[in-house]
């Protein structure tokens, strides 16, 4: 159920097995000097563009379209005009080892990227990282929380740690005993073990943990055993159907508690189906959602609103990712690469890769900045950088995974999303198992 | 023993919303001898009918009886000017299976590009909750237990007591036979083919009403266990089908009690399975051919 769902096994079985022969068969070459580079760098959005999940990819060309313009103003990186292109997984892992394949064996002065999603991340990363191109994996899989590729990178919030966030605001608001309503889908049960350990540990009791089917015509029976249990919040995420059929038959039986979802239940779907069955009023009273925060505010955020909202045919309506946390996270990755690339003095990814961590930890007496620009000058003026993104602040562990901030948000009547509370990385980090 | 008792309650919901649609489906089977896997996108396509008519102020009642008539209307439509070219055409059992999930395909991207990708509700209500011995049920349930009660009750009725019903039996016996006999088997499929659509109209609505929330795929997702009901009870069978849809009904509530809610369909398609492997003809079905011999 994530915003990135993970594809079918047998393909994604496939897909793996192909990286892994084909990245077996690859040579790998280092050395010490770095490459020479000519001309303008690529950075790809290796991404959905068609398929069902064609909205990712249009979702990250926008950051790394702004982020290019940006450097480019800037006079480039080390003298390198920069540009972004689209590389089309199809969300599928048999389209996206081809794809990733060709991209690697025929994009020049290819140099970074964002991507890719959870669709295909798990066939493609291996590849990826063997080619020595740093990549920013818009996937939440847990899979990647302690991945050990040296080019892999997540600005993304884990999926798991959206359980942690929900715990961490239920608790906040008073709930002690907590309901756990999720489809049986892989996806949706990925949040279940963070939730149930991390609401336990802040002392609150799990009296019901129901592994819900799919789309059934009735959940009577399953409510009438989450009523039995006196909960005083339910934490959920199931498709828009099964939620609207479970929570209107609650209603019917019971009337309404308080409920507690994920990300893919704050998409509007969802709420259409919800709101439709137990009227959108009521989802108003009831409901939070915990999604990755990206604040859309802040110098960084400003520096990379305006340049998109100034992007002109480039992005075709520019203001729909205004407010966008992947958009802005996928802008964020390629300003740190630029940064990255003129802290090392060179835009050979074997090198500047390194280097990225430290774009954005520079430790004490580290300069604050906000911008390609600011960045790069203080990295001239033999300055260490914290850059703090149009996301946010990032913190990069040792896995080169930031764990980021969640944000609460409600359902309006008229459906959109206001905000409610933020749960910090730091309140994540100290349930984190 | 109180949640078990409501479980049952339960199931019995289910069971007249799966014994509505699996009689109409095994109804039109029994007659026409074509596997319509596209019944689930016509109980859509119905919804969406009682949808248009109740967003205009329409009580869901009177909504459910246009829902009735367009199934009954728009299924004739589909075999005479489909289904019934392959069959003239002497297409096989098996290719009439693929031509029935074309056609699921195609209702259902008709009502995707017509109705958009997204989540409709009636505007209806619940109604007060009544208590019979530890189970629940609203107003609106005893509506749909009500109505599946009067349409079995009628197709049991049409069945057995009237010519039509008999001219029903014969062409589903030995179409030859029957048309040899001096009965109009092209009229008696057509009226199949309107009763079951009725009865996949009203299974369409009631099985909203129950889900509270219904899209394009709706009536397809429910379409396994109508399927399984009409398979249990003896495929062709509409007093088969019945029991089929109690047993599935039931057992697959009572199993999200006892069990786990994640076994639910398990057990159900468990005892699917099972039943087939003692009676691979189907619960009903050896009874209902004594009767006929008899007859």
């Amino acid at each position: 159920m994530s915003d990135r769902a993970a594809p079918g096994g047998v393909k994604l079985a496939l897909g793996v097995l192909a990286a892994v022969v084909l990245a077996a068969c690859g040579t790998s070459t280092s050395s010490a000097t770095p490459k020479t580079y000519t001309g303008t760098l690529t950075f790809a959005s290796f991404n959905p563009f068609t398929g069902p999940d064609a909205s990712f990819g249009p979702e990250m060309q926008a950051g790394c379209v702004v982020a290019a313009h940006l450097i480019n103003k800037s006079g480039g990186v080390l003298g390198h005009q920069v540009q972004c292109v689209t590389v089309d997984t199809r969300g599928d892992p048999a389209d996206a080892v081809p794809a990733a394949e060709k991209m690697l064996a025929t994009t020049p002065n290819l140099v970074g990227m964002n991507g890719p999603s959870s669709d295909e991340a798990l066939a493609t990363v291996p590849l990826i990282d063997r080619a020595h191109v740093p990549m920013f994996g818009d996937t939440g899989q847990a899979a990647f929380d302690k991945s050990t590729y040296k080019y892999f990178w997540r600005l993304t919030p884990p999926d798991d740690a959206a359980g942690i966030a929900m715990a961490v605001y239920a608790y906040r608001k008073g709930y002690r005993r907590g309901a756990a309503v999720f489809g049986n889908d892989l996806s949706s049960q990925g949040n279940v073990p963070n939730l149930l350990s991390a609401f336990k540990k802040l002392g609150g009791q799990i009296v019901a943990n129901q592994q819900v089917a799919l789309d059934q015509s009735s959940y009577r029976s399953e409510v009438e055993s989450v009523i039995a249990a006196k909960p005083d919040v339910m934490f959920t995420e199931a498709d828009p159907q099964t939620d609207a059929a479970y929570l209107s038959q609650l209603q019917q039986l019971n009337g309404l508690i308080p409920v507690v979802g994920t990300q893919p239940t704050v998409q509007p779907p969802w709420g259409q189906a919800v709101g439709g069955a137990i009227g959108k009023d009521n989802l108003a009273k009831i409901y939070a959602g915990a999604q990755p925060y990206a604040p859309s505010q802040g110098p960084a955020w400003q520096v990379f609103n305006t340049e998109l909202l100034a992007s002109g045919s480039d992005i075709p309506q520019p203001d729909q990712w205004s407010q966008d946390p992947y958009t802005q996270t996928d802008y964020d990755a390629v300003i740190m690469m630029a940064l990255a690339m003129v802290a090392a003095g060179t835009p050979d990814p074997t090198f500047y890769n390194e280097h990225i961590a430290e774009v954005v930890s520079g430790g004490s007496g580290a300069v604050e900045v906000h911008s390609f620009q600011e960045g790069r000058d203080a990295l001239k003026a033999g300055k260490k950088i914290n850059y703090v993104g149009a996301g946010g602040p990032i913190s990069l562990d040792k896995y080169h995974n930031s764990a980021g901030a969640f944000e609460i948000v409600g359902y309006a009547p008229d459906g959109s999303n206001p905000h409610i509370d933020v749960v910090s990385a730091a309140d994540i980090a100290k349930l984190a198992a | 023993m109180s949640q078990l008792s409501a479980a049952v309650g339960f199931g019995l919901i289910t069971a007249s919303i799966l014994s509505i649609a699996a009689v109409g489906f095994t109804l039109q089977f029994s007659v026409t001898n074509i596997l319509n896997l596209a019944y689930g996108d016509i109980m859509t396509a119905c919804a969406f009918a009682a949808y248009l008519v109740n967003r205009l102020g329409v009580n869901i009642w009177i909504s459910l009886v246009v829902a009735a008539l367009f199934g009954a209307v728009f299924s004739m439509l589909l075999n005479r000017f489909v289904y019934f070219q392959f069959v003239r055409r002497g297409t096989r059992l098996f290719g009439m299976i693929i031509v029935t999930i074309a056609m699921s395909l195609v209702i259902q991207n008709v009502l995707l590009a017509i109705f958009r990708p997204t989540f409709f509700s009636y505007h209806t209500s619940p109604g007060a909750s009544y208590h019979f011995g530890g189970m629940i049920f609203t107003a609106s349930q005893l509506g749909i237990m009500g109505i599946a009660v009067v349409a079995m009750l009628g197709v049991h009725l049409i069945s057995t007591r009237t010519k039509l019903g008999k001219a029903m039996r014969a062409t589903a016996t030995n179409p030859g036979l029957a048309r040899s006999c001096g009965i109009a088997t092209d009229q008696v499929i057509d009226v199949a083919w309107l009763l079951s659509g009725a009865l996949c109209g009203v299974a369409g609505v009631v099985l909203v009403l129950n889900t509270a929330t219904f899209s394009e795929v709706t009536g397809a997702t429910f379409l396994v266990p109508v399927i399984a009901a009409a398979i249990l009870g003896g495929i062709g069978q509409p007093y088969g089908a019945m029991l089929g849809a109690l047993t599935i009904g039931v057992a697959g509530e009572v199993a999200a009690t006892v069990i786990s809610p994640s076994y639910k369909d398990v057990v159900a398609f468990g005892i699917l399975i099972l039943v087939l492997l003692v009676r691979p003809q189907g619960i009903l079905s050896e009874v209902a051919s004594a009767k006929e011999v008899a007859a």
